[in-house]
């Protein structure tokens, strides 16, 4: 019993010393376990702030990155264009308000080889409608230095009017010359293909050429007379004719004036029927004769420019006459010195083989230059018909021009 | 007349098969010149002669670097500059920009 009782009073005191040992391990353990999250937090309080730092950088790198691609990026894109809105009071009609137009211009350029070019027009009508056209579009690939090749829609490179001073917040006036409105003596545009480019010459004078072919014009007949030759740049050549013509342009005897010579021809024919069931008939001669020139002495602007569409006469079409269309003018603008203000004036004549369309044309303007790119307009045109017993409106336009 | 007509397009035809011809043998020469980059004081000068023969002059700060380039490019159609007119007109304009 004893024996019993003492056994079991050491096994108890085994258990209990046992005990006090391993709350001793258990709190020093504790304690070490403490010391190190102490040691991890201090570690962590020194490593997030480097963390940080590096992710800056790496933002910064980032952004640099995008930076550069923005300065020299194989892809680019571009939305340029202009646009005006007018005020027109004509001697035979009541003044009105109108939007000349909304002419936004796509760029999309790969590298220095191709860019994609296309230019739209959108215009309001009478009737409050809109009206879309594409004005141009082409893919250009630019083969070397001195040669690139254009394909599709192209404004007419005969002339300066139609391809380089058109749009709005460029013409010096606030409409186009008589004669070189759409439809008249001046081509429009084309769809074909067009070399273009120029050369430096060593006395620092230049030449430029531009060399196409494309399907050509078509000639709309009233009764039998042919109304207008149509150069709007035709989806498809009906007469199976194409024409091919272009310009050569020279800086000489300054860097200031440049003289430009314009020749086209091919053949045409009077489209009849409607969309879809187009007919023609037989062809007949077409040509094409301009020229140009514009100087800038100081503070002036002074261009001049002749064009002439002249067809054949065809004695198996429903319009059998031959018939020219030629216009001409001649322009000074003058910009005074530290001043937004700028003055111009115009004269021209347009003559066609329907006496009622003949006009002589003399057009003052004032403009205000807000900016380079954002013109106010002031322009009178004095128009007369030179042939007896017949009248032409004088008009007043009023007009803000933007070019983006 | 007839005659005339058919001389001017013929012409005009051999005209534009020597330009395309002559455009093809520059291509190693121009590859050269592709390589030339644009100088400063070059594009100024070209940036005054060719871009007021149609419009006034714009403030090379109107643009972003990026669209200077392509604006360049298209003003190469219209006004038919040459390769190395473009590189010289954008450096000038991208470094007063």
């Amino acid at each position: 019993m004893n024996i019993k009782l003492t056994s079991l009073a050491c096994l108890i005191g085994f258990a209990v010393s046992s005990n006090i040992m391993a709350q001793t391990e258990l709190e020093k353990l504790r304690s070490e376990v403490d010391a190190l999250n102490k040691k991890a937090k201090e570690w962590e309080a020194f490593k997030t702030p480097k963390e940080k730092l590096q992710q800056d950088v790496n933002k910064l790198n980032s952004k640099a990155r995008e930076w550069e691609e923005w300065k020299a990026p194989k892809t680019l894109v571009h939305l340029a264009g202009f646009a005006d809105v007018s005020y027109v009071d004509s001697r035979d009609d009541s003044g009105t308000f109108s939007l000349g137009s909304f002419s936004p211009i796509f760029h999309y350029q790969f590298a220095e080889s191709f860019m994609l070019e296309a230019e739209l027009e959108f215009e309001i009508g009478e009737s409050g409608t809109a009206e879309a056209a594409v004005d141009y579009l082409t893919i250009d690939w630019f083969i070397n230095d001195y040669v690139a090749l254009a394909m599709g829609k192209f404004l007419s490179p005969l002339g300066q009017f139609r391809q380089n001073l058109h749009p709005s917040w460029i013409n010096k006036l606030a409409s186009a010359p008589a004669g070189f409105g759409h439809d008249q003596a001046a081509p429009n545009a084309d769809v074909g293909l067009m070399v273009r480019g120029g050369y430096l010459m060593e006395s620092s004078n230049s030449l430029n050429y531009s060399i196409y072919i494309a399907n050509g014009p078509t000639l709309e007949a009233n009764g039998n007379e042919v109304e207008m030759i149509e150069t709007p740049g035709l989806g498809k050549d009906g007469d199976g004719k194409k024409v091919i013509g272009g310009r050569f342009g020279m800086f000489f005897p300054e860097p200031k004036f440049e003289f430009g010579v314009s020749l086209a021809t091919g053949e045409v024919s009077v489209r009849g029927g409607s969309s879809g069931s187009y007919t023609y008939d037989a062809t007949r001669d077409y040509d094409v004769v301009g020229m140009d020139f514009n100087w800038r002495p100081g503070s002036w602007d002074i261009r001049g420019e002749y064009i002439q569409q002249e067809i054949g006469g065809q004695s198996s079409s429903v319009a059998p006459d031959s018939g020219k269309w030629e216009a001409f003018y001649v322009q000074t603008a003058y910009r005074f010195s530290k001043s937004n203000w700028e003055a111009a004036l115009r004269y021209g004549e347009y003559d066609t083989p329907h006496p009622g369309q003949d006009v002589n044309q003399t057009t003052v303007g004032a403009n205000y230059l807000f900016a380079t790119n954002l013109v106010g307009k002031i322009t009178y045109e004095f128009n007369d018909n030179p042939n007896t017993g017949l009248t032409a409106a004088d008009r007043l336009i009023v007009q803000m021009a933007y070019g983006f | 007349m007839k005659t005339n007509l058919i001389k001017i397009r013929k012409t005009g035809l051999a005209s534009l098969l020597f330009v395309i011809g002559l455009s093809f043998i520059n291509i190693s020469f121009a590859e050269d010149a592709k390589s030339t980059q644009g100088d400063f004081a070059r594009g100024a000068r070209s940036w005054v002669n060719n871009c007021v023969r149609c419009h006034s002059v714009r403030d090379p700060k109107e643009l972003r670097d990026d669209q200077w380039i392509t604006t360049s490019f298209h003003m190469r159609m219209r006004a038919g500059l040459t390769g190395q007119e473009v590189r010289d007109i954008i450096k000038f304009l991208q470094m007063s920009n």
